[in-house]
């Protein structure tokens, strides 16, 4: 019998039943699944924005919170003081995360491995200060942090992330092959090779910087959004750079789909665990990191694809 | 003074390391179109004058010149897309890439045209069956074989190689010599280091002996091989 659908439409036809559910979740959904659904959906943009980047490149970036954190306070600036619509907020946050990332890129970006991590985080570190500081307290607000209201509902914000989410999937599914995605790879591989191959290693760099830090400083403005709530401790929390860090690696660096499915099962297991093992959640969930990080350091897709169950393809 | 523009003309290149002189006011021609062996014992330099050509390192003072045009002090990139290839000592192909993905990488132009010529240069080196292997599959020659074909999809017109029969055994030695001729007649240029003084002799025109980063001796092999000079230094006569 003759299949009814190809390959390729069936995956088009599941895609579009899988987003025509989750657009429809804020119709039958209680709060708290549409909380969780736009957790896991802001982590997730989170954690493919610094896969895009430090998956590709093997830049290990540190500074993530940087990025969330300077839209964060750009767009809630912008709506708290200067009565900017939302949707208008958003992005000029994260343009201008992207246009101060082309400078930190072009001087950091000619460091290597771990003196580049911290240095993200000495970054990170000197912006919370700078934010919270009584100089420029006209301007940001110093440590007693922004509150807000946006005048944005829970589903509106929710559909908001889910659009975001889709596109970054995209965007890191187009890139995962083509020859831009291969480029990073070879920086990741071997940076001088690529050099001496004629790949304009800093260049590819520094875009790849720019389209992580634009994406996460959009996913970073909805967040703190959806907080009603900045202050600088809050905005560049070392958290926000380690929880999409642990994601990516639980669902594969380097992958398409890892980072969703690490901030999907993270964000699930988290929940359980928060609920069922109050007390000692924090401690168990140490001792998962570590059994993923000894026997699965690939992550989930990447064993998947070395066991054969999942094809060795860059797609996924 | 009418004659053939030298496709690689170094000029009084001098490159210290803290106090060591790795290249000590060293300069010499290449001509299109020759196959020329660089020699010199461990330390002479070889290596270190190949970082100058590619731009991975920066002279001290000295001009380096890519068909006349001044390359000295440019960036690797752009060295490696005015058409100067090199292959390292040490391996450097990327290993947890496929063999197509590591041509295609490096390939310029519309995707098509890129991948048949990827696929030409595989078959070239005998590899085409293993396209989608990763490029860390491979055995050692294979892998040399792998970095030769990248250089070739660069489509450089001077080609540098460290070291390339070194450990690959005889029948791929032989292979890959033949194909570096094959190469050379459709016009490349090379500049061969090597150990194996019978690969320096048997396939180069003409070679450069360096010691203590100075060019002691230069001319067609069968000079090279008589230079008192050169035999005191390298065969220690």
């Amino acid at each position: 019998m003759k299949a009814l659908l190809s390959e390729k439409n069936r995956i088009w036809l599941g895609i579009f039943v899988l987003m025509a559910f989750l657009i429809s979740i804020p119709f039958f959904a209680s709060d708290y699944w549409i909380t969780l659904l736009t957790l896991i959906l802001i982590f997730t943009v989170y954690s493919s924005g610094w896969n895009v980047f430090s998956g590709l490149t093997g830049y290990t970036n540190f500074g993530l919170a940087w990025s969330i954190g300077l839209s964060g306070y750009v767009s809630s600036l912008l709506i708290a003081d200067y009565g900017f619509f939302w949707l208008f907020a958003w992005p000029v946050g994260a343009i201008f995360t992207g246009i101060v990332s082309i400078g930190v890129g072009y001087i950091l970006l000619r460091i290597k491995g771990v003196y580049f991590a911290i240095s993200m985080v000495a970054l990170t570190e000197g912006t919370r200060e700078l934010f919270g500081t009584k100089y420029l307290k006209t301007v940001t607000h110093g440590g007693i942090g922004v509150p807000f209201v946006a005048g944005i509902g829970l589903s509106t914000l929710y559909w908001a992330i889910l659009v975001l989410a889709f596109f970054t999937i995209v965007i890191c599914y187009r890139i995962s092959f083509s020859k831009f995605g291969l480029r990073l790879l070879t920086i990741r591989e071997d940076e001088q090779a690529a050099e001496t191959l004629g790949i304009h290693t800093t260049r590819e760099k520094i875009i790849a910087f720019i389209l992580s830090a634009f994406l996460v400083g959009l996913a970073g403005s909805i967040h703190f959004t959806y907080q009603n709530y900045i202050d600088p401790s809050f905005a560049f929390n070392i958290q926000l750079t380690l929880t999409p860090i642990v994601m990516t690696l639980f669902g594969g660096v380097g992958t398409v789909f890892g980072p969703l499915i690490g901030a999907t099962l993270f964000t699930f297991i988290h929940e359980i665990l928060w609920a069922e093992l109050t007390l000692l959640y924090m401690a168990v969930f140490g001792g998962i990191l570590m059994v993923l990080i000894l026997f699965f350091p690939q992550g989930l897709l990447g064993w998947l694809k070395e066991r054969g169950i999942l094809p060795r393809s860059r797609k996924i | 003074m009418a004659r053939v523009e030298s496709i690689l003309r170094i000029e009084d290149v001098v490159k210290k390391f803290g106090e060591v002189a790795a290249l000590d006011h060293c300069s010499f021609n290449i001509e299109p179109g020759s196959i020329t062996g660089l020699i010199g014992p461990n330390g002479a330099g070889k290596t270190t004058l190949f970082n100058l050509i590619t731009g991975v390192l920066r002279p001290d003072s000295g001009h380096i010149y890519f068909k006349g045009e001044e390359i000295t002090g440019k960036k690797p990139h752009e060295i490696a897309r005015k058409g100067v290839g090199r292959t390292y000592q040490i391996i450097r192909i990327f290993p947890k890439m496929t063999l197509l993905e590591n041509l295609i990488v490096v390939g310029k132009g519309k995707e098509k045209r890129v991948i048949e010529r990827a696929m030409e240069l595989l078959s070239l080196v005998k590899l085409a069956e293993k396209k989608d292997d990763n490029a860390s599959e491979l055995s050692f020659g294979q892998q040399k074989l792998l970095s030769l074909a990248q250089v070739l999809m660069l489509d450089a017109e001077l080609v540098l190689l460290d070291e390339p029969a070194a450990g690959i055994n005889p029948t791929l030695q032989n292979e890959l010599m033949a194909l570096i001729h094959q190469l050379n007649r459709e016009g490349k240029t090379f500049i061969i280091v090597e150990h194996d003084m019978n690969v320096i002799m048997g396939h180069c025109g003409s070679a450069i002996a360096l010691n203590y980063g100075q060019k002691i001796a230069e001319g067609t092999c069968s000079e090279i091989q008589n230079d008192e000079c050169l035999l005191e230094h390298y065969f220690g006569r």
